[in-house]
């Protein structure tokens, strides 16, 4: 029980911290809305529907919701193996799944783009593998033994497009999914598992109608997390795209482009609708996950 | 839930009972998935990071640090001489961001330390209205994208802002450049070298900018944990006797001090690798470059090698940031175990 | 020290938790706090302390006949135990309980030889002396409450005031406690407010009780007084296990399980002596339960030492005699 006079720091607690929220946040974001109304309607209109933003929102969404789809098959399957299976290197790749927060996004950007160039170690694997293999050989004191273009098309080179910006939208939300289902998955008792494998129900049966549906809400509530996240990413994607406006260029680039052509009102206008979908993302993930628990306590 | 979830190593309890052996060829393809999944997303990106640094060798990756100089007496072409001078030029610009970016982080780190603190005080330890409503507010940074983050800013204290005119013309001293100048010019012994007119294009944007991404990450570490401890102790301290302040550096703070770690270690993180709030305010002066802003000026200018050494570095802190969360995570779970004491009998 | 409250009341919302309560306590008295779960009991035992706030509109707290209802918690010198310890995780045993001797403003504090001497004495009060420098994840449950009472005596309260002490221990242990809590207060002789929603510890330690419901005192008196003259139905129906027996004029008979004889024949029963019908026979040590049904269907517990039973020898159908060998009267309160 809390009491406002017996537990001492109330007001110097709340204090600093409204001032603080004033300060940091609350202002600086009605600064964007105020920006915003300093434009009048037609003019944001014609700025949020110009084909270049729309292209540039098109990109965002297509590409996030991509990286978050990949994010939610893989993060399942990740989490599932992490914690119902033994194998060596287990707690080392638990813990690698926290390293996209641990990066910072243009290192991120950076090793991704040169990753996937023409001439990368994924982009060019298959000439990487043969020059290695022959460069090996050589120090071996063989003949290489592969042609210098025998494995060409054995490439992925992914810059410039959206396939890059997808990748490395999959490195951003990766831990997501994961970490939201683990939990879950830790806590889940294998009896109905037992008693559903008795019945006859084979592995996949048990797994999509008697496990899925468990994990459903923590699922979509990482999916829609890895979503929200890769709608405003910006750092690793601007190194691996080719930023091509109305072609490979993601909306809060547009946003920057605004902002150094000093076109406050409009850089604004752009933000504003990146920010009301990143909100309504979330708030449908909550009634989405509420919609679901509460279909589990029906249940 | 709004953000970020707060990552743990999650590692077994007890709780769940065994599930039945799986068959063994499904076993092997899911884990054959996993890995090469996190393989190919994490590791190969991590060990390029080091590979291309090092890619013109140790001492390339030296070179970006500590440029060699020009031999003593030596004549040089003129190309040679600007290789040098380039070179010079380039560690010097380096060794600035790293210095900004720390700079930064020492200025960001104490100021969230001491909101998430308040913060949490203030909300796990009084029932108030709006209390919800206040946690969801702290949890707003995530749901906006860094830029948006940087653009508010601009819109505030720009040159266009809303308070544009003001924080165009204000001047501020730099902390940094705070030295001793002795009583001769009068009482007080110690002065700034160095001020700043403006905010937006100045070191102070960049601060602003980063304590708006990073500062939910403390608060969020110590809520759910104060939430669950509750006050009693605090109150039997203050039963005793004991001033609040006393109660909070002797009681509370000892029991939340791994929370507090984690949070500032997560903040930290964030810190140094913030880039697309900073890059919005700093203007693209090469003086306001952060590390991961240099690192993108060094790549524009097709300096690949040195652009990954200054990545090496980040990536080598995010490696120190997961195993330091990694024990944290172990010491937090061997303390969860002892406190459940001994039997009576 | 004496305590006294005048009509103190408190809500959380709409729901009112105490209603215009009256207490005055002796000083050196143990009194216990008796009431089911709701009653506020414990809220009683907070506002006494200080942490929390009786409504605006409440009568005054008096320490001695001075009202500290604005004193802050820190400067009322009570000691307060709680159920679950709260013990400083972080400090040894000793440090738990010199925390308040540390913790007072310099000028009082003692110099350390005499803490270390206070804090020893303490330990061998309470028997822990050579646990003084463990922690408290590595004691029991009932080691934690000692330490926990003697933190709380460090300071030398004036009274100490004591949440639901033993709630959260094995029954074995919770009986030990107790005895050992009336010892320690024969030696002392601290004013001591307890709250408890076990009537046994409440009877057994006790100089007077409280016992309380829905905010109201229904009666205060001694062990003896409540049990054997207990003022309403509601004090005797939480102090024990009963039968109600309907009578006439919606009053109601209320008879203790062991104030039911049970005879062979109508003869030596009585003149007020009913029939009934051995249903059950449960056997509990010294103690033997029977279950019996009279002739208009009521269901009847009744209990006998193991020797009657076996004197009666009774077996299940057998038909008997039984009369009632001390009941209350009261009228039947159906909001109860």
């Amino acid at each position: 029980m809390k009491s406002f006079r017996v537990i001492p720091g109330l007001p110097l607690t709340l204090g600093y911290t409204l001032f603080y929220l004033s300060a940091l946040v609350l202002i600086p974001l009605a600064a964007l809305v105020i920006k915003t109304t300093q434009m009048t309607l037609a003019q944001f209109w014609d700025v949020v529907t110009d084909p270049i933003v729309v292209a540039s929102y098109r990109l965002t969404f297509t590409a996030s919701a991509l990286a978050a789809a990949v994010n939610g098959v893989f993060g399942l399957i990740v989490a599932w193996v992490l914690v119902r299976y033994e194998f060596p290197g287990r707690r080392f790749f638990d813990a690698l799944i926290d390293f996209p927060f641990a990066l910072p996004t243009a290192v991120a950007g950076l090793t991704y783009s040169s990753l996937y160039l023409k001439d990368g170690w994924i982009g060019g694997f298959g000439p990487r593998v043969v020059a290695s293999v022959n460069a090996l050989a050589g120090w071996a004191g063989i003949a290489p033994p592969l042609a210098p273009d025998a494995l060409d098309w054995l490439t992925f080179p992914f810059t410039g497009g959206t396939t890059g910006i997808v990748l490395v939208l999959i490195f951003v939300g990766l831990p997501f999914v994961v970490r939201t289902v683990q939990p879950v998955l830790l806590e889940w008792d294998a009896e109905f598992e037992t008693a559903a494998r008795s019945l006859g129900a084979s592995p996949w049966t048990v797994f999509s109608r008697v496990i899925f549906p468990e994990i459903f809400p923590a699922w979509i509530s990482g999916f829609a997390l890895a979503f929200a996240r890769s709608i405003g990413e910006y750092g690793s994607v601007i190194f691996i795209a080719a930023n091509i406006p109305g072609k490979s260029q993601i909306a809060p680039m547009q946003i920057v482009t605004r902002l150094d052509d000093f076109q406050y009102a409009q850089a604004a206008a752009i933000g504003v609708v990146l920010l009301a979908f990143s909100l309504i993302i979330l708030l449908a993930i909550n009634g989405v996950e509420a919609f679901a628990r509460r279909q589990e306590r029906a249940a | 839930m709004a953000g970020a979830p707060i990552a743990k190593v999650v590692s077994r309890t007890g709780s769940a009972r065994p599930a039945p052996p799986a068959n063994p060829l499904i076993r092997r393809i899911l884990i054959l998935l996993a890995v090469a999944f996190l393989t190919i997303f994490i590791v190969v990106p991590l060990v390029n990071v080091f590979v291309q640094a090092l890619s013109k060798g140790v001492e390339g990756y030296v070179a970006v640090f500590h440029p060699p100089e020009a031999p003593e007496g030596a004549t040089l072409t003129i190309l040679q001489k600007r290789h040098f001078g380039e070179g010079a030029a380039q560690a010097t610009r380096t060794w600035n961001s790293i210095g900004m970016t720390l700079s930064v982080a020492a200025v960001v780190l104490p100021l969230n330390i001491l909101f998430g603190l308040a913060a949490a005080w203030a909300t796990t330890k009084f029932h108030f209205r709006g209390r919800t409503l206040l946690t969801s507010l702290i949890d707003l940074p995530f749901s906006v994208s860094p830029v948006v983050a940087g653009l508010v800013f601009v819109l505030l204290l720009g040159r266009n802002g809303i308070f544009g005119d003001w924080a165009t013309h204000l001047t501020w001293p730099d902390v940094f450049s705070l030295h001793w100048i002795g009583f001769a010019n009068g009482p007080w012994p110690f002065a700034f070298g160095r001020s700043f007119t403006g905010v937006i294009f100045t070191p102070l944007a960049i601060v602003l900018a980063s304590i708006f991404v990073t500062f939910p990450f403390v608060a969020r570490s110590l809520t759910p944990l104060m939430e669950s401890l509750g006050s009693d102790e605090e109150m039997a301290a203050l039963s005793l006797g004991a001033s609040g302040w006393r109660t909070f550096f002797k009681i509370t703070l000892p029991n939340v001090k791994w929370a507090l770690l984690y949070g500032v270690i997560l903040c930290a993180a964030r810190a140094f690798g913030e880039f697309g709030a900073v890059s919005v305010v700093s203007g693209h002066i090469d003086a306001n470059d952060t590390m991961p802003l240099r690192i993108e000026k060094l790549w524009n200018e097709y300096n690949n090698q040195a652009a990954f050494t200054v990545a090496s570095v980040l990536a080598l802190l995010a490696v120190v940031t997961l195993v330091a969360k990694t024990l944290i995570d172990w010491k937090t779970q061997g303390n969860e175990r002892t406190s459940e004491g001994v039997s009576d009998a | 020290m004496t305590i006294e409250i005048r009509n103190i009341s408190k809500s959380y919302g709409p729901s009112l938790v105490l209603r215009n309560v009256d207490l005055k306590i002796n000083s050196g008295e143990l009194v216990a706090l008796l009431g089911p779960s709701g009653s506020g009991k414990t809220t009683l035992l907070r506002v006494i302390a200080g942490m929390e706030q009786a409504d605006a509109g409440s009568g005054p707290v008096l320490f001695d006949g001075v009202d500290v209802s604005g004193v802050d918690l820190g400067k009322r010198r009570i000691g307060f135990v709680f159920q679950h310890y709260a013990l400083f995780k972080h400090m040894s045993v000793f440090e738990n309980i010199a925390f308040g001797l540390r913790a007072k403003p310099r000028r009082e504090r003692p110099d350390e030889a005499h803490i270390q001497e206070k804090v020893h004495s303490l330990l061998d009060l309470i028997q822990l002396r050579n646990l003084a420098h463990r922690f408290p994840s590595q004691l029991s449950g009932g080691q934690r409450q000692r330490v926990a009472l003697a933190r709380a005596l460090a300071v030398e309260p004036r009274v100490l005031l004591l949440d639901e002490p033993f709630g959260a221990l094995d029954a074995t242990v919770r009986r030990e406690l107790r005895r050992w809590l009336r010892r320690l207060h024969d030696t002392i002789h601290v004013t001591t407010i307890f709250v408890t929603h076990d009537q046994e510890e409440a009877l057994e330690v006790s100089d007077r009780v409280a016992v309380m419901n829905a905010g109201r005192i229904e009666q205060l008196a001694s062990p003896q007084e409540v049990y054997e003259k207990p003022a309403n139905a509601f004090v005797f129906k939480f102090l024990g296990n009963y039968n109600l027996f309907h009578g006439r004029s919606g009053g109601g008979s209320f008879v203790r399980p062991h104030d039911i004889k049970i005879f062979r024949n109508a003869e030596s029963a009585g003149p007020d002596a009913q029939p009934g019908m051995v249903t059950h026979i449960g056997f509990g040590g010294p103690v033997v339960k029977v279950e019996l049904e009279s002739d208009d269907k009521t269901h009847v517990d009744v209990e006998l030492p193991a020797q009657a039973f076996h004197d009666l020898n009774l077996r299940r159908g057998e038909k008997v005699w039984f009369a009632l060998r001390g009941q209350h009267e009261f009228p039947l309160d159906y909001s109860i």
